[in-house]
């Protein structure tokens, strides 16, 4: 028993991350990213590369991911969601549904569909307590996840740029008239948002295997995760990452479930809070 | 023009007299609407008699827009009643009101983007308004248009209208309902002084053909001129509800637009005796006409 | 002077002294569909067996998009999930003739029982604000797949292998290709009374303006789940065609019934045709099936992110689609007589402005 909660919160904060980016680009933009997943993957290609043949540590990786990523979604937002950001939602959806088909696609195409990981000396180093046995790797990564959300939460709030963002969220035109870029504004948002994709790859990278062909899952994890959570703020994805791992790590134990129902879980789960609470557990209206 | 009502029609000027030996057609008990913890409305109670014109102002954040949501029922009340006809529909959905025949227009105009304006009125003619084929909807989609004065401009599509067009597209819709109470908000803004007279003259014509309408606007010269009675809405409370000249000489409603300074200069200007009367319509002289759009 | 107009608008009149007239404005969108679906009719007398499996894919994607307009182009509502009701098609007709049943009951049980299943999700899920509404419907496509899959439904994994029955008639790819055809003209003929009526009436007012179409009286709610339940009835029937067609299929991965990939395609191809005509979806499920096969033939690696490209592409320079692009550069000014090249100038100007507002 005590083995699923260890399993629990080391997979809920994981989670978290990877569902932090997604929700802030949909909490300030209102732009549901399908390419969300096929950003983590990136993130995990650039960390795997950086370890396999940079030779840095794979902490270091999970930064070069961020920091290729942040460049990566700077530029997609600019030229091409820029320029559909005012238009239905459905047009948005499209697009980026299109970018993240180029993007896994291109990924399947030049590095084929077989798995990856990032294998070190200490990758299965562990501690056993309580006859649950606590991967440390994973704990890092948890606490990283952890960190990433209290900075995202802090650089919204206490920050001039932060600030900005956050206004841009609550009100774009009123963001306008106040001297805000909107076009900069929303291309930092993807930046950071692609970043934190990017983050939760190299982690991805390091605790379990990727590949291409995962890219939609981590898409639907992402929005799953948000939408239990709601938007109001960054810790919302944390909520929504323990609720999303607690349906995946005890929903098989359910008698009649088994396992390989990963997504069906998911949603079911999705549907009936969203029915209950449409604003998700810790959603607001704004976010801040 | 034929006009299908239930009830039997009564002119403006009859209104008032048939409306007080009639039951009111639409009565709000003690209605609150709070958003979060902030009351937009509160213990709101007023009926508006058949027949009759009722008048709704207050300064911005009255509650003027919200009362009318909740009439015509795109909001739920927090608490309170809604009757109509006598019968509770404060449950009832929006457009289950609309069926019932109750119509109302948007502040912020909302016309069908893609259609043209013929096609946007034939809607309403043929849901709320009970036309069961398209034909006999078109028909009376002609024949509202014509009375609001955009019958040659029929085949424009909505996004493409003027600010006065599209309050009159809205206009058309409701009347294309053939509706019991109508209920008008704020269709004056953004409009010039001539627009202005057409409107008002549009909504006594309207009433005069037995629609009982309710109306909420800002430009007070419009209001007083087509109102046979006037409520006052301020922080979401009644604060006045009586017949024009009554309602504008009231120092909390005063108070209410200008503030406790100006109500101060009014009291002392009174009791100076300087009051001048410019036309035969009861209007206030000084403090509500700087409001106007300035004309002699 | 009649003008073009959008094909679902009922109608449009024309001088202005005179009691306005209805004119036949807007047969043209559906009489070109039936011209084009005739044309196609004409590939079997080819010959060419390669062609026909072509076309027969490309008239299903069309049957495909006809469904799908009439929840996403027609009432507005971005559904995401309907590959659903396709693979709720595929595994009724396989389980019934796994259990030696009529092949033709599984084609009218199909979209009765994908009807019946799109008005109890869509109960609880047309309550949802756009976005959720999208997602909810591709996870409950998702989950079912899934569930099929690890419920070993109809076989292990789900993965259906079928022997064909025996009829007393020769079966052939031709008689596959026109039982889509039939399929997608009925569609046609059905969608354009649709629109022609009451029901089609409320469901462009929902789409326009939702929170108007409530104040004129309109049931918002029923209408979408309306919409959305015969959105799932050509979609199944077109899944149960395809179990017998192909009688060996997996519930996911590429090509599977409840591949996401083959929901996001009938959006994208009623999106590039036109969302909300007649004719749209059929023009776009030609074009990008056809792009499609070619480009995975002609460029293998490539052609996954060909395809995420153009739909990149779509999206920012013709999200409207084709049909209204090109009833948008025609479009002739109200009472005023102009040459069409005048005209197809300041369509373009239009066109680019209407672009440009969709961006910052």
């Amino acid at each position: 028993m005590a083995q699923y909660v260890v399993n629990w919160i080391l997979l809920g904060c994981f989670y978290a991350a990877i569902g932090l980016g997604f929700s802030l680009i949909w909490g300030i933009m209102n732009i549901v990213n399908l390419a969300q997943g096929s950003l983590v993957i990136l993130g995990a290609y650039v960390a795997y590369w950086s370890y396999s043949i940079l030779h840095l540590n794979p902490f270091l990786g999970i930064l070069t991911a961020m920091v290729v990523l942040f460049c990566v979604g700077y530029t997609i937002q600019y030229l091409a969601i820029n320029r559909v950001i005012r238009a239905p939602i459905l047009v948005t959806f499209m697009m980026t549904f299109g970018l993240a088909l180029l993007i896994s696609n291109l990924l399947q195409a030049f590095f084929t569909g077989g798995y990856k990981a990032i294998n070190t000396p200490y990758s299965s180093a562990g501690i056993t307590l309580l006859g649950a046995r606590i991967p440390l790797l994973n704990v890092a990564v948890a606490a990283i996840a952890v960190m990433l959300t209290a900075l995202l939460s802090f650089f919204l709030s206490r920050t001039r740029v932060g600030n900005a963002i956050l206004a841009v969220g609550m009100d774009r035109d009123a963001a306008r008239l106040m001297g805000v870029s909107l076009a900069r504004t929303y291309a930092l948002t993807f930046g950071i948002g692609a970043a934190l994709a990017g983050a939760a790859g190299g982690m991805l990278a390091m605790t379990l295997q990727f590949s291409p062909i995962f890219t939609g899952q981590y898409t639907l994890f992402a929005f799953v995760i948000v939408a239990l959570g709601g938007l109001g703020t960054p810790w919302a994805a944390l909520a929504g990452g323990l609720l999303f791992a607690l349906a995946e790590v005890f929903g098989p134990l359910i008698p009649g479930v088994g396992f390989g129902l990963d997504t069906a879980i998911a949603f079911a789960v999705l549907v009936l809070v969203l029915i209950l609470r449409p604003n998700g557990l810790l959603g607001r209206p704004f976010y801040a | 023009m034929s006009h299908a009502s239930s009830h039997p029609t009564a002119s403006s000027a009859q209104g008032q007299a048939l409306g007080q030996a009639q039951p009111p057609l639409l009565e709000l008990e003690h209605v609150t609407k709070r958003f979060g913890g902030l009351p937009a409305v509160e213990d709101l109670s007023f009926s508006v008699r058949q027949g009759e014109v009722l008048g709704m102002i207050g300064p911005n954040g009255a509650g003027k827009s919200t009362a009318i949501s909740l009439i015509g029922g795109a909001l739920a009340p927090t608490a309170g009643t809604v009757r109509f006809q006598g019968r509770d529909i404060t449950g009832l959905a929006p457009h289950r009101r609309a069926q019932l025949g109750i119509a109302r227009t948007f502040q912020i105009t909302q016309p069908f983007a893609q259609l043209d304006i013929r096609e946007n009125v034939i809607v309403g003619a043929l849901f709320a308004g009970h036309e069961r084929s398209r034909a006999a909807a078109a028909q009376r989609a002609d024949a509202v248009l014509e009375r609001v004065g955009l019958a040659r401009k029929a085949r424009l599509k909505g996004e493409e209208l003027t600010v006065a067009d599209r309050k009159r597209l809205e206009m058309a819709r409701a009347l294309a309902i053939h509706p019991q109470l109508l209920l008008l908000d704020e269709v004056m803004a953004g409009l010039t002084l001539r627009e202005v007279g057409e409107a008002v003259e549009l909504i006594r014509e309207i009433n005069q053909s037995g629609v009982t309408v309710l109306v909420v606007e800002h430009v007070m010269r419009a209001i007083t001129g087509v109102s046979d009675r006037i409520l006052v809405l301020h922080h979401g409370r009644k604060i006045a509800e009586d017949a024009p000249d009554v309602v504008l000489s009231d120092p909390r409603v005063i108070e209410a637009y200008l503030g406790e300074r100006y109500a101060r200069q009014r009291a002392a200007e009174q009791a100076r005796g300087a009051r001048e009367s410019e036309r035969g319509t009861p209007e206030l002289p000084t403090p509500v006409d700087t409001w106007k759009e300035g004309q002699a | 002077m009649a003008r073009q107009t959008q094909d679902h608008e009922i109608v449009t009149d024309s001088a202005t002294a005179a009691a306005p007239r209805e004119s036949r404005a807007w047969l043209w969108s559906p009489g070109l569909g039936v011209v084009v679906l005739a044309v196609i009719g004409l590939v079997p007398l080819t010959g060419d067996q390669s062609a026909l499996s072509l076309w027969t894919f490309i008239v299903m994607y069309c049957v495909l998009a006809q469904g799908w307009n009439l929840i996403g182009g027609f009432a507005g509502r971005a559904a995401f999930g309907n590959v659903a009701f396709f693979g709720i098609g595929a595994y009724t007709v396989a389980l019934l003739l796994e259990r030696n049943q009529s092949y033709w009951l599984g084609l009218v049980l199909a979209p009765v029982i994908a009807g019946l299943f799109a008005f109890l999700l869509g109960l609880p899920v047309l309550r949802l604000r756009g976005h959720y509404f999208g997602i909810a419907t591709l996870g409950v496509a998702e989950a079912l797949g899934q569930v099929v899959q690890s419920k070993n439904v109809g076989a292990p994994s789900g993965e259906i292998s079928l022997t064909p029955p025996s009829l007393n008639f020769q079966v052939s790819n031709a008689l596959f290709f026109y039982g889509f055809l039939a399929l997608s003209l009925v569609t046609l003929l059905g969608t354009t009374w649709l629109t022609r009526s009451r029901f089609g009436y409320a469901l462009v007012a929902i789409r326009e303006n939702e929170q108007a179409a409530e104040a004129l009286g309109i049931a918002t709610y029923w209408y979408k789940v309306g919409a959305f339940v015969l959105s799932a009835l050509p979609t199944a029937v077109a899944g149960g065609l395809f179990a017998y067609w192909q009688l060996s299929f997996d519930p996911v991965g590429e090509g599977g019934a409840f591949d996401v990939t083959i929901s996001v395609a009938m959006i994208l191809m009623t999106v590039l045709g036109g969302a909300g005509t007649i004719l749209g979806p059929i023009l776009g499920a030609i074009i990008i099936e056809y792009l499609d096969q070619y480009t995975s033939t002609a460029f293998t690696t490539i052609h996954g992110p060909l395809l995420g490209a153009l739909i990149v592409l779509v999206t920012i320079f013709l999200p409207q689609g084709l049909v209204r692009l090109v009833q948008e550069l025609m479009r002739a000014p109200v009472g005023v007589k102009q040459s069409y090249p005048m005209r197809v100038r300041q369509g373009v100007q239009r066109v680019t402005r209407f672009l440009a507002s969709n961006g910052i």
